[in-house]
C-alpha cells in the first residue's frame, strides 16, 4: 500500500469510471459502472434523424447497394415512410450510424434515432410499450424480454420471416448467427418465436498477466483448480498484486453473471423445473458459489463484495491483479489499450472449468425488437435484417471499430482477425460457439436481484455460500409461487 | 322580443354579477394559481402513486387498468423487503440525526468561543465545505478513501493506531453510511446552531456569569433553553431530509452488502427500476409517505408547540 499505488489506483479508477459511464452492462444494480458502454455513442440526445452521410470522400455509399439488392426482398415497398429507433448509448449505435444512409438509400425509409442513457432508456421503453403509445418502431431489448413478451408488448418476428417479400433466407444466412445468440433471441428458451434480432454479444473469457505467469512459471489455467492455484501463487509472492479480482457487487449484471458460468460448468442449471424449482440450492450451484466466494475471499482484494465490473477493469489495468474472468468484448480494448499500464502483458484464454465439467461461458446479447403497438413494424423488420446482415456486420467490424459481432463469419474474417488480434478473435470465437447465455425468465430481474444479494452476503462473509444459495432458492421460488 | 334598452340592462346585470363574483371571492382568485401549481406538483403525483399501487400495470387508458386492491402492499411487506428497509432507515435517521445535532452544536459552541474574528471566519468556511460536495461525488470519494487496499482512512488508522482497520463497506456498512452522512451534513447543523448562538443576548450570558454559573451551567440553563426553537427547526428539517437520503448511500454501497444498507428510498428505486415492480414501489412509497408525514406532524404537535413555542 504505497503512495504510488494509491495515486495510480485513483487515476485508474477515474479512467475506469469514465469508461464505465460509456460502457455496456447487462443492467441490474451496480455501483459506479451502471450503464453504459465502453466508447459511448455518437448521439446523446433524443430525436433527430441521422445526419451522418455514410458516404466516402467521392460521394459513394459506405456499403455498395448491390450487396443488398441481390437479395430477393422488396426493399422499397415502404418507400417514403419513417422508423423511430429507441437505443441506449452503446458502441453498436456509433458503429452502425455512419452506414444508415445506405439503408435509407436502399429502402427510401427515413431513420430517426432516440439515443438515451441506459436507465433513462429503460424507463422510456417501459412507458412506451405498457401504455401502448408505440413511439418506438425498434428498441433495444435485454433481460426483460420475457416479461415484455408475456405482457404481450413484443411483436414476434416470425410472420415477417415467413413473408417472402420481407425475407430471403439464402441471402440473410441465419445459420451464420451464433446458436447462443439465436437462442437468446427466442426468449432464452422460453419462446418458440423470434422476439427480436441479436445485434451484439459479449462472452466471458480469462485475462491473465503474461509477465507474472512467466515470472512464476505458471501455465494458463484450464480448470478452476489451476485458476485458484495460480491466484494463490501470485497473491502470496507478489506485493501490491492480488491473485484475482471479480465482481462481488449485487445486481444481475454483476456477481451472478460471472457465477452463472461456473454453476453451469459444475453441471447445475437454473430452473430445473420451472417455476417450482429454481435449482439454486442444488449441489452444483452451492459448489460453484463456494468456489467463487472462497476464491475472492482468499485471493481477492479487501472488500471484494463491493467490486463492480469497472473496479475489476481498473484493478487489472493498474496491474494489481494476476488474472480475471470477464467479458472479452468489453474488457479487451480497455486492458490492451492506452489506458492500461499492463497493455503489453495481457493474455487471453478461454474461461476455466472444473476438471470434470463442461466448458460453458456466459454470454450476453443486446437485441433489437419491435412492439405490437408500433405502427411501422414491417419497416422495422427490414431495418433489423439490414443491420444484422452479413454485409453491414462485416463493414461495421472492418471499417468502424466494432468487435461484438453475432455472426461467426466476422470472427473468421482474416482482415478482422488481423485488426483485433488472432488470440482475441480465436478465443472469442470458440467461447461464443460454446456459450450458454443466462435464460431470462419473465421475473428474472426480480429474483436475479435477490439471488445476487445473497451471493454478495456470502462474498462479504456474512453467511456461508450454502446458506446464501439456499435462501436465494427460497426467494426465487416464492416469487413464482405468488 | 327584447328592446335594445332591455338588452343593455341585461348586459349590465351580467357584468355586475361578474364583478360581484370577483369582489366576493377576491382572496380565492389570488390563491387560485398557487393552488393549481400545488395540485400539479403535489396532489397529482401523490394521486398517481396511489393509482399505481392498486392496479396491475399502468395502461394508456386509466379506466382499463386492472384493479388489484392491496396486493402490492402485501407483496411489499412479504417479499419486497419493506419492513427491513424501514428498520434500516430509522436506524440511519436516528443515529445520524443524533450525531449531527451533537457535533453541530459542539462545533458551533467552539467556534462561537473563538476570540479572533478572522479565525472565526476561517473555521466557518472550513466546516461548511463537506456540505458543498454533491452526493455522487461524496460517494465516490468515500469509496476511494475507505478502500482497504488503497484508501487513506484505513492507512491512517493502521499507521496511527495498533488497530487493524475494518473493511468499512463490507464489515460495518451501516456504521459507514451513518458516519459519511454525519460528515456530509454536520455543517448544516453547525451553521444554524452558530446563527442561533449568535442571537443569544449577551446580557443573559453576562448575568449568569455574574451569578457565578460555570460554563456548562450557562449552556444548560441559559443558552440551550433560549435556542430551543432553533434546535427544533434544525432537527426537524434535517429529520425530513434524512428520510429522503438516497444518492450518497446508493453510490457508496448500492444498498448492500446484500440489503444491509437498503434504505426505503433505495428499495423503492430497486423495485421500480430494477425489478420492474411499479406497483410494489408505489405501495412502499405511499406507506413511507404516510409514516413520515404522521411522524413529523406528531413531533410538531407534541414537541413543537408545547415544548418550544408555547
Amino acid at each position: 500500500m504505497t503512495e504510488r499505488n494509491r495515486r495510480n489506483f485513483i487515476k485508474a479508477t477515474g479512467v475506469g469510471l469514465l469508461g464505465g459511464l460509456a460502457g455496456c452492462t447487462r443492467g441490474g444494480s451496480n455501483g459506479s459502472g451502471d450503464g453504459s458502454s465502453s466508447d459511448g455513442s455518437s448521439s446523446g440526445g433524443s430525436g433527430g434523424s441521422s445526419t451522418d452521410t455514410g458516404t466516402g470522400s467521392d460521394g459513394d455509399l459506405a456499403i455498395p447497394l448491390e450487396e443488398y439488392q441481390s437479395a430477393d426482398i422488396d426493399w422499397r415497398q415502404f418507400e417514403g415512410s419513417q422508423i423511430n429507433i429507441g437505443a441506449v448509448q452503446h458502441p453498436w449505435v456509433s458503429a452502425i450510424k455512419p452506414a444508415v444512409p445506405v439503408f435509407e438509400e436502399l429502402t427510401g425509409i427515413e431513420v430517426v434515432w432516440n439515443v438515451l442513457p441506459e436507465q433513462q432508456f429503460r424507463t422510456k421503453r417501459q412507458t412506451d410499450v405498457s401504455t401502448g403509445a408505440g413511439q418506438f418502431d425498434i428498441f433495444y431489448m435485454d433481460q426483460v424480454v420475457n416479461q415484455f413478451r408475456e405482457e404481450g408488448w413484443i411483436q414476434p418476428l416470425d410472420p415477417y420471416f415467413n413473408d417472402s417479400s420481407l425475407y430471403d433466407e439464402e441471402w440473410y444466412q441465419p445459420d451464420d448467427l451464433f446458436e447462443a445468440s439465436k437462442w437468446q433471441a427466442h426468449g432464452g428458451g422460453y419462446s418458440d418465436t423470434w422476439t427480436g434480432i441479436p445485434i451484439t454479444v459479449e462472452v466471458q473469457t480469462q485475462f491473465y498477466r503474461t509477465d507474472l505467469y512467466e515470472k512464476h512459471d505458471l501455465e494458463v489455467a484450464e480448470t478452476l483448480e489451476q485458476f485458484r492455484q495460480n491466484a494463490q501463487t501470485i497473491h502470496e509472492n507478489e506485493s501490491d498484486v492480488v491473485g484475482t479480482v471479480g465482481r462481488g457487487q449485487k445486481g444481475y449484471g454483476m456477481n451472478i453473471y460471472i457465477l452463472n458460468t461456473f454453476l453451469r460448468e459444475y453441471g447445475a442449471e437454473l430452473w430445473t423445473e420451472f417455476p417450482s424449482d429454481s435449482g439454486l440450492d442444488s449441489e452444483g450451484v452451492i459448489q460453484a458459489a463456494e468456489w467463487y466466494t472462497s476464491l475472492l475471499q482468499d485471493y481477492g482484494p479487501e472488500g471484494a463484495s463491493t467490486q463492480t465490473w469497472s473496479d475489476v477493469l481498473a484493478t487489472m489495468q493498474e496491474g494489481r491483479a494476476g488474472h480475471i474472468v470477464a467479458d472479452a468484448n468489453l474488457f479487451w480494448p480497455g486492458l490492451t489499450g492506452e489506458d492500461s499500464q499492463v497493455g503489453d502483458n495481457i493474455g487471453i484464454a478461454k474461461a476455466p472449468k472444473p476438471a470434470d465439467g463442461t466448458f460453458s461461458p456466459n454470454a450476453f446479447n443486446w437485441q433489437i425488437s419491435t412492439s405490437k403497438n408500433a405502427s411501422n413494424s414491417e419497416q422495422a423488420f427490414l431495418f433489423m435484417l439490414w443491420a444484422s446482415s452479413q454485409p453491414t456486420n462485416t463493414w461495421m467490424h472492418l471499417e468502424n471499430e466494432a468487435a461484438f459481432s453475432v455472426r461467426q463469419s466476422v470472427w473468421e474474417n482474416d482482415e478482422f482477425r488481423s485488426r483485433v488480434g488472432d488470440d482475441f478473435a480465436q478465443v472469442t470465437l470458440e467461447s461464443l460457439q460454446a456459450a450458454a447465455p443466462d435464460p431470462f425468465d419473465r421475473k428474472y430481474p426480480e429474483w436475479g436481484q435477490r439471488y445476487s444479494e445473497e451471493l454478495q452476503r456470502a462474498i462479504a462473509g456474512q453467511k456461508s455460500a450454502e446458506e446464501a444459495m439456499t435462501r436465494a432458492a427460497e426467494v426465487a421460488e416464492d416469487i413464482y409461487s405468488n | 322580443m327584447s328592446t335594445p334598452t332591455q338588452t343593455e340592462t341585461a348586459n349590465q346585470t351580467a357584468l355586475g354579477r361578474l364583478r360581484d363574483l370577483w369582489n366576493d371571492y377576491l382572496p380565492y382568485w389570488f390563491m387560485a394559481p398557487m393552488v393549481l401549481v400545488m395540485v400539479m406538483i403535489t396532489f397529482f403525483p401523490g394521486a398517481y402513486d396511489l393509482y399505481l399501487s392498486v392496479i396491475a400495470e399502468p395502461t394508456f387508458n386509466v379506466f382499463e387498468a386492472e384493479f388489484v386492491g392491496l396486493q402490492h402492499f402485501e407483496t411489499a411487506f412479504t417479499r419486497g423487503g419493506a419492513f427491513h428497509s424501514f428498520v434500516i432507515t430509522i436506524t440511519v435517521v436516528v443515529s445520524a440525526l443524533a450525531l449531527e445535532t451533537l457535533l453541530g452544536f459542539v462545533l458551533a459552541a467552539l467556534v462561537a468561543g473563538v476570540d479572533s474574528g478572522r479565525m472565526k471566519g476561517f473555521y466557518r468556511v472550513l466546516f461548511i465545505i463537506p456540505m458543498a460536495v454533491a452526493p455522487v461525488s461524496l460517494a465516490t470519494i468515500g469509496r476511494l478513501m475507505l478502500n482497504s487496499e488503497i484508501g487513506i482512512i484505513p492507512y491512517v488508522i493502521e499507521t496511527a493506531t495498533p488497530l487493524a482497520a475494518p473493511n468499512f463497506l463490507s464489515e460495518v456498512p451501516l456504521l459507514t453510511v451513518i458516519l459519511l452522512d454525519t460528515w456530509n451534513w454536520t455543517p448544516f447543523m453547525f451553521i444554524i446552531f452558530y446563527a442561533g448562538l449568535s442571537s443569544v443576548p449577551d446580557t443573559l450570558v453576562e448575568a449568569s456569569r455574574v451569578d457565578g454559573a460555570p460554563l456548562w451551567r450557562r449552556y444548560v440553563h441559559v443558552i440551550i433553553p433560549y435556542m430551543k426553537p432553533v434546535v427544533f427547526v434544525a432537527t426537524l428539517i434535517r429529520l425530513i431530509d434524512l428520510f429522503r437520503t438516497f444518492g450518497v448511500v446508493y453510490g457508496l454501497t448500492n444498498g448492500g452488502p446484500g440489503t444491509a444498507t437498503q434504505l426505503v428510498s433505495i428499495n423503492i428505486y430497486e423495485q421500480m427500476f430494477i425489478n420492474n415492480q411499479l406497483g410494489v414501489a408505489a405501495a412502499i412509497a405511499i406507506v413511507y409517505l404516510v409514516l413520515v408525514v404522521a411522524l413529523c406532524n406528531i413531533i410538531i404537535a407534541k414537541v413543537g408547540f408545547e415544548g418550544v413555542w408555547d
